[in-house]
């Protein structure tokens, strides 16, 4: 992994995990809850496609 | 609204990470001009194109567009989404040659391609009115929109709140350079989408879920003549001037920031800071689809949701459309409005930091530097760059007390570049074109702009205004207007360019050997001993981008409110285009060396 980009791949991860546990606790309705877990989802996955991202 | 304790943890804990991720890069920053303001040339495609796109997405954004949706229906965006034709013209003509130029800044361009004390000249006021005045109309603009937000949301001026959160932002900007602002501004996009999309999803379940909506959104258009839903305005019997000339001149001649025809401001420095020339073209081509399709769905569902659940808002002011976005946020349940309000902060921190990391690379690259102190040590440069920017950030500040409001902060930008475009897209492939053709199209579209404020009724302006309603258009002021000004614009910056000498050759020869555009390089090309070929590839690829974004565009939207056969047209549509897109792409010589 890139020094440079260990920063951005932690801070995407860093709020993927929040957004998860919102999602499962606090979220009222079914939609919602999908909503934010999927956009959980999508910021573990582009912050794990940061830190694999090649030079 | 009162925010619950996760929701304040939220907001901290953003902060910290946003805040964190940009002062990691002070040290780098520090290194050179290179690095302050370019990040060393060192950005992939994925970097500079979100980069380009957060710094758009800006806290007042999905208000306005929430304020054209209430009050025009979806087809009201065309406004703004005229520009994706200049967009994708951008990405396949000049992206490339501006990575090539190998400038600092798009002013420094005017040190490459123009020569003699008019280029001096128009390289220091460039510099200082990129620098200053639009820099604080556009930083005070956008501070505006977040006391709006913070007032509505909270019932409070928010002061306190926004200066600490601009003193953060400036904090770590300044000490970062632009790798701390691309690198915030990964997350900052990315809190900001999360953030919409949960308005968004939280409104439409408020207004009855999509059927509901699409329902209640039709039975309103039916009842005000209006169909909120259509992507097209409707033509009936007299075409509307503004889409005419959304459609077929403001993209090319109204120099807006993130949409400059040919590229400047921030998307042609995030241009400058890609590792090669293809990475230039994949991160705009990466914004563009960005910020034509992806951002605007969010916001535009939020807006007919509101029209919905918000009785009367659709017989309101201006303002009172636009503040129809912040208030829908009084539906979110608790732990959720957190990321939301730290969204807004999100949108609104990524254009702030963009701003005066662009306005003071100008200061310092096009001002400081070749007028007050050359040669002295990159150091320096640096040190005094920090200062400039520390500079910038308090008068936008400032500014945003003077300024009336955010649409009166855009407007005024508009229309005092509306008419340059042209010549900014010709001086990469024109010869001819000198210092004194941007001279005279500044000028004129100032002075047009200026004086058609002071005397809106005015003969020119009744007599276009007549002909044009004689050849069966519907008209409106600023239609009338843009067309004035781009008319006496380019009148006079191609009387100029004939009437002043060209530049001088061996300059013209150097910029040709180093940029390599394609064009109308005749005698210079002959003292190059051949000319660089413009491609045509490159018009293949404009034309199949745009058809890519617009019906990608359109198939998102279909989606969205469950047509789902028309949908998946378009979107198989927009998938092969940029299937053919890519090929194209693929093909093009990037570094012109064949």
């Amino acid at each position: 992994m890139k020094k440079e980009y260990r920063p951005m791949a932690l801070g995407f991860w860093g709020v993927g995990l929040p957004l998860l546990l919102f999602g499962i606790f606090f979220c009222r309705t079914a939609a919602q809850r999908a909503a934010v877990i999927l956009l959980a989802a999508v910021f573990f996955l582009v912050g794990t496609l940061i830190y694999r991202a090649k030079q | 609204m009162k925010l619950a304790a996760v929701d304040w943890i939220f907001i901290v804990w953003y902060f910290i990470l946003s805040i964190g991720i940009g002062l990691y890069y002070s040290k780098r920053a520090g290194k050179s001009i290179s690095e302050y303001f370019l990040s060393g040339r060192s950005l992939p495609w994925w970097l500079l194109g979100t980069s380009m796109v957060a710094t758009t997405f800006s806290s007042d954004t999905p208000l306005a567009v929430t304020g054209i949706v209430i009050k025009d229906g979806v087809s009201g965006n065309w406004f703004w989404w005229n520009f994706m034709l200049g967009g994708a013209l951008t990405v396949l003509f000049f992206a490339h040659l501006w990575r090539r130029a190998e400038v600092v800044t798009e002013v420094e361009f005017i040190d490459i391609r123009y020569s003699g004390r008019p280029a001096r000249f128009l390289r220091g006021f460039k510099a200082l009115y990129l620098g200053i005045p639009v820099s604080c109309i556009t930083f005070g603009w956008v501070t505006l929109a977040m006391v709006k937000i913070i007032r509505i949301t909270f019932g409070t001026s928010g002061i306190t709140a926004l200066a600490v959160c601009l003193g953060l932002t400036v904090f770590y900007t300044t000490l970062s350079g632009l790798w701390g602002v691309v690198a915030t501004d990964m997350l900052l996009f990315g809190v900001a989408m999360a953030g919409s999309i949960i308005l968004s999803v939280v409104s439409v379940e408020k207004a009855g879920g999509i059927g509901a909506l699409v329902e209640a959104v039709r039975a309103a258009g039916a009842g005000a003549g209006k169909d909120y839903l259509s992507v097209f305005p409707p033509l009936g019997q007299a075409l509307p001037l503004a889409f005419f000339v959304a459609l077929f001149v403001q993209w090319w001649a109204v120099y807006y920031p993130g949409a400059e025809p040919g590229g400047g401001g921030w998307i042609a420095q995030r241009m400058l800071a890609g590792k090669s020339s293809k990475h230039a073209v994949q991160g705009t081509l990466w914004f563009t689809i960005a910020h034509y399709v992806i951002r605007p769905w969010p916001w535009i569902l939020t807006a007919l949701a509101a029209l919905v659940v918000l009785p009367g808002i659709a017989g309101g002011s201006a303002g009172e459309m636009e503040a129809a976005y912040p208030r829908m946020i009084a539906f979110l349940p608790k732990g959720v409005a957190g990321i939301v309000i730290a969204s807004f902060f999100a949108a609104f921190m990524s254009t702030i930091e963009s701003i005066v990391n662009l306005s003071g690379s100008f200061l310092l690259n096009d001002f400081y530097r070749p007028f007050i102190r050359k040669n002295a040590s990159e150091r320096h440069y640096v040190a005094a760059s920090r200062v400039l920017v520390l500079v910038v950030s308090l008068l936008g500040a400032g500014f945003s007390y003077v300024l009336g409001s955010v649409k009166m902060g855009w407007q005024l930008v508009m229309e005092l570049s509306a008419g340059i475009g042209l010549v900014l897209l010709l001086r990469w492939y024109w010869w001819r074109i000198n210092a004194w053709s941007e001279i005279a199209a500044l000028s004129a579209s100032a002075a047009t702009a200026v004086y058609l404020k002071i005397f809106p009724e005015n003969a020119l302006v009744r007599g276009l205004g007549s002909a044009l309603e004689r050849a069966g258009f519907r008209i409106d002021a600023w239609g009338v207007s843009i067309l004035l000004i781009v008319a006496v614009t380019t009148a006079a910056w191609i009387a100029a360019t004939f009437l002043t000498k060209p530049d001088d050759p061996q300059k013209l020869l150097a910029f040709y050997r180093k940029v390599r555009p394609g064009g109308f390089w005749g005698p210079v090309a002959r003292m190059n001993g051949g000319a660089y070929r413009l491609q045509a590839a490159p018009f293949v690829g404009w034309g199949l981008a745009v058809l890519m974004i617009l019906f990608l565009l359109l198939g998102l939207g279909k989606v969205i409110f469950m047509e789902w056969g028309a949908g998946a047209a378009y979107l198989a549509a927009g998938g092969l285009a940029a299937l053919l897109l890519a090929k194209v792409i693929a093909k093009i010589d990037w570094e012109g060396r064949r």
